[in-house]
């Protein structure tokens, strides 16, 4: 008897725990195939419709283009940040040189400094460069946050990978580049891959960088979602469709990654 | 021996990244925290004044106000965030489809963008047409018609709840890893003893966990101190200044009044707070292990 009460309350729990979850996104993606008058009432019965999708899409609002500086934005970011942060990852994991523990700490360590810090004087640099409202701004500022966290993830990875037959290749007469192209590499290539899927997420949500350094040509669509706050009032069921936006390509990746990330995370924070 | 120096490449295109995008700009609004510099009128920085701007927020109601939020955030955050996840992840480690599914799904809140959290929960807690405000106050009529965001304790509530519901599943996959990596001989003698779940819990698995705990503690702390989406999409900072932590007074500060000495003073002020955390962390960390390995 106790037995079923637990069985049935540990369900009920995780049922619980999963509106928790599901319904803020559930309701989000509701709200953006209503009707504005629907988006207004918190009916279920309504009949669906794609016209908010077209209306974001087109003038004024022009998600598109928001769409293609967050996909360049963020793609740009991870293509620099993680060939870079692999390399210094191998380093970091296998070799024992002087100065390491305080080169790994002193890149670690920037992780605590708050974004707000950083966007100051570059927010200056670029005003004087006028380089103000480029995507190329934007990349230059993402790669401060998004690097030393992808050496970190990274080195998790390789940490795991065991040197045998990077030693044995060595001993063959293998140079250390081509061990790390041949055999390191596609060992760490799932890590890799979480990594770099971790960093596109963590560009793509960037908010705060996006909101000082982009006014009209580079805006991303986290800041784009401000804008539908409008003189009328916020336009909810519009701010929905662009939030299905944001949302459905990181959900993907981020489902994806799922398995990985975990092991990825704990590796990185506990050792 | 040509792989000597190997080393030493490997880390200089990362280097420099960091280099160029970190350790530069913290030396430039350093040496602009001692300047006076309003950027409404003077494009080039004024002169040097001290450390005029430090002394004046000393003094400044906005600011201490700003510190007095942050504090509050942080606490309530922390603790919720760290109770929540070590809950959850005792109940997601045991095995079956429904722990899977909900595992599964944990990951949704982390990847959303927290702009787009604060603009959801600002919809659902709207007091005309909001869902939640609308369910409560049909489930206890005394909610009914409480205007959440325009009251500043239920605005804070909010904004803390969009938080650890943002943070909670990325926590719960810290302490999975960390449950995963405990040895479960002990937990199963004493099971086989006869000792209760909570004290098996307590008595057992919560000892064991006390080094993942505090990492995660401290990181929760450090992602806290910086939230500054929600109160954006959220709050605005309202109602008055309720909501308005110590990043996005910074903010204000820079790129509305465009008082570029006295935002980069306090920006140093929050570094040096974060700063302060992490030293004290990595300090708990080494005396953590000694105790482990002693």
């Amino acid at each position: 008897m106790k037995r079923t009460l637990s069985y049935v309350g540990e369900r009920a729990l995780l049922v619980l725990i999963s509106i928790v979850v599901l319904f803020p996104i559930a309701w989000m993606f509701l709200t953006a195939f209503k009707q504005p008058r629907d988006a207004y009432s918190l009916s279920l019965n309504f009949e669906p419709t794609l016209q908010n999708f077209v209306t974001v899409f087109s003038a004024p609002w022009n998600l598109g283009s928001m769409v293609m500086n967050s996909v360049v934005v963020a793609t740009v970011t991870v293509a620099i940040a993680v060939p870079c942060a692999a390399l210094a990852a191998y380093s970091f994991s296998r070799f024992r040189v002087k100065g390491r523990k305080f080169l790994f700490f002193l890149i670690l360590s920037t992780q605590f400094i708050p974004a707000v810090v950083i966007v100051l004087p570059f927010f200056l640099m670029f005003r004087q460069l006028d380089m103000l409202d480029t995507r190329l701004a934007l990349i230059i500022v993402n790669l401060a946050i998004v690097t030393p966290f992808v050496i970190w993830m990274i080195k998790g990875f390789i940490d795991a990978i065991p040197t045998d037959s990077e030693e044995a290749a060595m001993i063959d007469g293998a140079s250390r580049l081509r061990v790390i192209k041949d055999i390191v590499l596609p060992m760490a290539a799932p890590g890799i891959m979480t990594s770099s899927i971790f960093c596109f997420i963590l560009t793509w949500n960037e908010f705060l960088f996006a909101l000082i350094l982009s006014r009209r040509d580079a805006v991303t669509l986290p800041v784009g979602l401000v804008s539908f706050r409008t003189e009328r009032g916020d336009l909810w069921e519009l701010m929905s469709a662009a939030g299905v936006m944001i949302t459905v390509p990181i959900f993907i990746m981020a489902l994806f990654i799922q398995k990985h990330f975990t092991r990825g995370m704990t590796a990185g924070a506990v050792k | 021996m040509k792989d000597r120096l190997l080393p030493y490449w490997l880390l200089i295109p990362a280097f420099m990244i960091v280099l160029a995008t970190t350790i530069y700009p913290l030396a430039y609004s350093f040496i602009t925290s001692f300047r006076a510099w309003d950027l409404t009128k003077s494009r080039r920085p004024e002169g040097f004044v001290g450390i005029d701007n430090y002394i004046y927020a000393t003094g400044e109601s906005q600011f201490l106000n700003s510190l007095w939020v942050t504090f509050i955030f942080v606490i309530t955050s922390v603790i919720l965030t760290v109770i929540l996840a070590m809950a959850l992840a005792l109940l997601l480690r045991r095995k079956g489809p429904m722990h899977t599914f909900t595992r599964i799904i944990l990951i949704l809140p982390f990847a959303m963008s927290p702009a787009l959290i604060g603009v959801s929960y600002r919809f659902m807690f709207n007091p005309e047409f909001g869902v939640i405000a609308n369910g409560l106050g049909a489930v206890f009529p005394a909610l009914q018609g409480v205007p959440w965001l325009a009251d500043p304790q239920l605005a804070m509530g909010i904004l803390v709840l969009t938080d650890v519901w943002h943070w909670t599943p990325y926590m719960t996959f810290m302490c999975l890893g960390g449950l995963a990596s405990i040895p479960r001989e002990t937990e199963e003698a004493a099971r086989i003893d006869g000792a209760s779940n909570l004290r098996i819990i307590f008595g057992i698995i919560l000892p064991q966990m006390r080094g993942v705990i505090l990492v995660m503690a401290v990181l929760k702390t450090i992602f806290a101190l910086k939230m500054f989406d929600q109160v954006v999409t959220l709050t605005g900072g309202g109602p008055g200044t309720s909501t308005e932590t110590l990043a996005y007074f910074i903010f204000n500060v820079g790129f509305r009044w465009f008082d570029m000495g006295y935002a980069s003073a306090l920006a140093w002020i929050l570094t040096a707070i974060m700063m302060f955390i992490s030293i004290w962390y990595v300090r708990m960390l080494l005396s953590e292990r000694k105790m482990a390995t002693a």
